[in-house]
């Protein structure tokens, strides 16, 4: 679905953020991407999302290479990148609006998936009012209004509190479920990555940065983890020893994983 | 905790805060050219009920809204391009780093010869200083749009339009109110000036007129409407912002 190869990405300026970076990421599945501030993993994600070109090698998304924004993927931000001046609603119909949809049919289309996301007591509500979890909601539900193949999020937790990104976690995971769709996730936190992702690539480095590992973690794709009833994964020991795993990989550590 | 004082309360305050000290300057001084506020507020009652101060005032405020009615728009949008565009900001940069800080009253000689002595001298030199304040504060907010926001809706697929009209101008817009209100101030200060120079209607001349006149009950008249205009406008500069900026101040349910 989407495929990294050999990707380098140099700013304005000569810094190079990222370094011969290849991954693929498995179509229908969740992908993380993770490593410490500053290893280009957002960069990455932005030149997926066609925001920016990389100085070499080439990113490939729904069956040809990027060339700039595409309307089956959607991007979530880490400080959501809500307008302030439009109410929930209006934000989560701007997809809608930029393709020149009507308000009556934006209002129609967009009221399931307030809906599905616990948002409909607030459509009038300005972002500004809302909390960081509903925010957070607010910019998913935009993202799923253009019904991407494709959601690339960055960081898209880490500014919760503990308890709300677990439920967050949940969220997305129902979300992702309920519809055949690729997601690429950037973060910094071990446990997010061990907990959603089918497939963890472990950067490190700084400047440029660069694929250190590949994890699988079949448990993750695996329909037996979300049965009614299932024990949370979180205590589970293969859900532990991922996070070790990568925790080591990210040190630097000889890597238990597959090389990247 | 105290419970905050009505707008219409707090007013009432300092406008009585304001005659007091008045009154009482002006009895501590006991000088003609300081009337108390009461004989000020007689003038005032005489010259409205006769319709001169309403005439004078009309003229004044049909410039400066004219000026600014003008000016506001294109002001905004160049700077608002500039600020978004580094291709335009190499020309325009430049040219406002040397003209704003140029004091445009000193134009006033060449522009009463050039625009002659009416309207349109008056309504072109209140006009240019909105305009150059406009530009000043439309450039600095639209390059300080977070990129964040820029790149959500870029990542939607909206073109440079799309992100000039749906992100960078409502971003802005609380700056631009703001620098409305500094340059409303500047404007009534040069329109006050301008008026002084070879024109009969106005404020600014009735002012300097009822001061030849040794008239000065007449001349506080004249400050006094001079005030209540600019606070007219600031009213409704108010208004204009709660309606275009909603989620600023309030909920929409």
């Amino acid at each position: 679905m989407v495929a990294f190869r050999a990707v380098s990405i140099r700013y304005q300026g000569g810094v190079e953020a990222v370094e011969d970076c290849s991954a693929a990421c498995e179509p229908g599945e969740i992908t993380a991407i993770v490593g410490p501030s500053g290893c280009g993993k957002t960069s990455l994600l932005r030149a997926a999302a066609g925001l920016l070109h990389p100085s070499a090698g080439e990113i490939a998304a729904h069956g040809g290479p990027v060339a700039g924004p595409d309307r089956r993927t959607a991007l979530v931000f880490q400080d959501f990148g809500l307008l302030p001046w439009r109410s929930v609603e209006g934000n989560a119909a701007l997809p809608l609006q930029l393709d020149g949809v009507s308000r009556r049919e934006r209002r129609r289309r967009v009221a399931p998936i307030l809906d599905e996301l616990g948002l409909s007591a607030w459509r009038d509500a300005w972002p500004g009012t809302l909390s960081g979890g509903m925010k957070q909601r607010v910019a998913i539900a935009r993202a799923l209004a253009s019904e991407p193949d494709l959601l690339l999020m960055d960081e898209p937790f880490s500014s919760l509190d503990a308890l709300t990104r677990e439920s967050a976690q949940d969220f997305l995971l129902a979300l992702w479920r309920k519809r055949p769709m690729t997601i690429v996730l950037v973060t910094h936190s071990i446990e997010e990555a061990a907990y959603l992702a089918g497939t963890v690539f472990v950067m490190g480095g700084r400047n440029p940065g660069r694929m250190r590992a590949r994890f699988s973690i079949p448990a993750n794709a695996a329909a037996a983890r979300f049965l009614p009833g299932a024990p949370d994964f979180r205590s589970d020991p293969r859900f532990l020893e991922a996070c070790r795993d990568i925790r080591s990989a990210l040190k630097g550590d000889a890597a238990p994983g597959v090389p990247a | 905790m105290m419970r905050r004082l009505p707008r219409w309360a707090g007013m009432a305050l300092a406008l009585a805060g304001l005659a007091l000290a008045w009154q009482l300057a002006a009895l501590v001084l006991d000088r003609p050219f300081l009337p108390g506020p009461g004989a000020a507020a007689a003038a005032m009652a005489r010259l409205l009920a006769r319709g001169d101060l309403s005439t004078h005032a009309g003229a004044s405020l049909r410039r400066v809204l004219l000026a600014v009615s003008i000016s506001f728009a294109p002001a905004a949008a160049l700077g608002l391009a500039a600020g978004r565009s580094a291709r335009l900001d190499a020309i325009v940069a430049p040219l406002l780093y040397i003209l704003h800080p140029l004091p445009k009253v000193a134009f006033l000689p060449v522009i009463l010869v050039a625009l002659g002595l009416g309207e349109a001298s008056k309504v072109f030199l209140v006009g240019l200083i909105v305009f150059s304040q406009i530009m000043v504060a439309a450039r600095d907010a639209a390059s300080r749009v977070p990129r964040e926001t820029v790149d959500a809706v870029r990542s939607l697929g909206a073109g440079r339009l799309s992100v000039a009209f749906l992100v960078i101008v409502p971003a802005s817009l609380p700056d631009l109110f703001t620098a409305l209100r500094v340059s409303l101030g500047t404007a009534i200060a040069v329109l006050f000036l301008a008026e002084t120079f070879a024109t009969q209607t106005g404020l600014g001349w009735f002012i300097v007129d009822a001061w030849a006149r040794v008239s000065y009950p007449e001349m506080y008249a004249g400050i006094m409407a001079l005030s209540l205009a600019g606070l007219g406008l600031f009213a409704l500069l108010d208004l204009a912002e709660r309606l275009a900026c909603p989620w600023r101040s309030r909920r929409p349910y």
